[in-house]
């Protein structure tokens, strides 16, 4: 039983990880070499050019700075706004509360891509088209998000609410001196989820933008794709480098994201 | 509150009015009544599309076993199990556009690596990319990489579910790993992997990205129901009948969606 558990994960973790050094070796491969067959499993001479010469030959250091600001601005609007909806709709009583928590389920179900369409004319009726904001402003807030936080607010137990409310705090403070900081692991599920979608993001992107210089990354790389089709090793220098931020931002937060995954099933 | 309703309740009810409409992007738009559904009723490319989508769903079932039996071989394995799961983890934080790059980089069908490793064994060359219904099983293979490290994650959590002391006893009762598993594990697993079920069948029927990237050239009959959309919305710029499509993609998907938000406030 040992030895089939342990013949599972190394086939698992090989199968997880083959593709991605496959790709980090191709990057590192010269031209010559590309369609060497059989493929070399690492490159016969280690070159850098592909990098350079991606680096020369689109404006990644736009891409990168334009999907930064998208990534950027969507989770810290994502984060904050889904908490305090999430904290009104779990811990407050107002009128309208039922019917906003029924929005907040329509917006879950309805799909992103069945939306494309008519909020590219909002995009467009608003000169949005072609711009960041324009592949910002539909997606700012979440309900899937604000949904989560709700769960995490819900779950916290009245007595605190009423300590919190017997030293005085008001609403806004209750948020955040008192409960807020105790949703930390929900909220680095929203963060780490919305860090994913917003860097990974295409189809939308690929509709709104039009001019190069807007491009974020995942545009740029997917057109590399097609103007270089016998040019891998650029795409896949790109493709390396896109992967490096949020394979940071998981490093930082894998523990808490698997807190929150695992305590929300521990109750 | 209006920020949702701007951006999604207001354009789901738009996208059912354009539905009615003739309206392209350049003419002026009158209304037309279910014209665009029957017309979808009659254009092959429609019933090839959503076939298509429809058939990804068999996804799934795979998706379960692969997760199922990684998280339980997981599960148990104490030293260095929270490097495995960032290793499984991995490919479900990268970036689709890259995922589809680096397997349509290995399925290359002259000089790809995965013809190469099948000719080792005797088989192939296999038209990965090219075949019509191979270039399905492609891009399943891709889907089931990319997403068994999730689920794997969401099997992980629903096995915390179960009371230890229900094992417990089972092992005192000599049951064997197998027979643990069949009685044990999976009924009590069962609220999870409906989950599972309900999330990755929406989501097979939404792909789009993968084939953008991985099967960009194949003919529409290849290609699943957002692919039609696209094509019909953004480069044809028939938006009445792109609108009409995305009705339909509403319609299978919703079902789907609620039933799994509904279980996700159940579990918590």
């Amino acid at each position: 039983m040992k030895f089939l558990r342990m013949l599972i994960l190394t086939l698992a973790a090989a199968a997880a990880l083959l593709p991605f050094l496959w790709l980090l070796s191709t990057s590192f491969k010269g031209a010559e070499e590309l369609f060497a067959y059989p493929p070399d499993i690492l490159p016969q001479t280690f070159v850098w050019e592909n990098y350079s010469g991606l680096w020369n030959a689109v404006p990644l250091a736009g891409y990168f700075l334009n999907s930064s600001i998208v990534t950027a601005v969507s989770v810290l609007v994502n984060v904050l706004f889904s908490s305090l909806a999430g904290f009104a709709l779990a811990r407050m009583r107002f009128r309208l509360r039922t019917t906003a928590f029924l929005l907040v389920i329509a917006a879950v179900i309805i799909p992103k891509e069945v939306l494309i369409l008519p909020l590219y004319t909002i995009i467009l009726t608003m000169r949005l088209d072609d711009s960041l904001a324009g592949v910002l402003l539909p997606f700012l807030v979440d309900g899937m998000s604000i949904f989560l936080m709700r769960q995490a607010f819900l779950s916290i137990p009245r007595e605190i609410e009423e300590a919190g409310v017997m030293d005085g705090a008001g609403p806004f403070r209750l948020w955040w001196n008192v409960m807020a900081p105790m949703t930390a692991p929900a909220m680095a599920t929203v963060t780490i989820v919305s860090f994913i979608v917003a860097w990974g993001d295409f189809l939308w992107p690929l509709v709104v933008l039009r001019s190069p210089e807007h491009y974020t990354l995942q545009v740029g790389l997917s057109y590399l794709t097609g103007t270089f089709v016998d040019n891998f090793r650029y795409v896949a220098a790109g493709g390396i480098l896109s992967i490096i931020p949020v394979l940071i931002v998981f490093l930082f937060m894998q523990r808490h994201f698997e807190r929150g995954l695992f305590s929300g099933s521990n109750k | 509150m209006f920020f949702l309703l701007l951006f999604s309740i207001v354009p789901m009810l738009e996208v059912v009015w354009f539905s009615l409409l003739n309206y392209s992007f350049f003419g002026p738009h009158e209304f037309i009544g279910a014209e665009n559904y029957r017309r979808l009723l009659s254009d092959a490319n429609f019933w090839h599309t959503l076939m298509n989508s429809l058939l990804y769903v068999l996804v799934t079932p795979v998706l379960i076993v692969v997760s199922l039996v990684v998280a339980l071989s997981v599960r148990d394995a104490v030293r260095s199990a929270s490097l495995l799961r960032l290793f499984f983890f991995l490919p479900v934080i990268t970036p689709i556009i890259v995922v589809g790059i680096m397997w349509k980089w290995i399925f290359t069908e002259e000089t790809g690596v995965m013809n190469y490793l099948l000719s080792l064994a005797g088989i192939g060359p296999v038209s990965w990319l090219t075949d019509h219904p191979t270039n399905m099983v492609s891009v399943m293979i891709l889907t089931v990489w990319r997403g068994f490290g999730y689920y794997m994650m969401v099997i992980l959590a629903g096995l915390m579910l179960i009371p230890k002391e229900i094992e417990e006893a089972g092992v005192l009762d000599g049951a064997t790993p197998f027979t643990q598993v069949v009685h044990i594990i999976l009924p009590n697993l069962r609220p999870t992997l409906l989950f599972i079920f309900v999330v990755s069948s929406a989501s097979a029927v939404k792909l789009f990205t993968e084939l953008y990237v991985l099967i960009p050239g194949v003919p529409m009959n290849n290609k699943t129901l957002v692919a039609f959309l696209y094509r019909q919305s953004f480069e044809r710029f028939d938006f009445g009948y792109g609108s009409a499509i995305a009705v339909v993609l509403f319609l299978l998907t919703a079902g789907l969606s609620y039933a799994s938000i509904r279980m996700m406030e159940e579990r918590s």
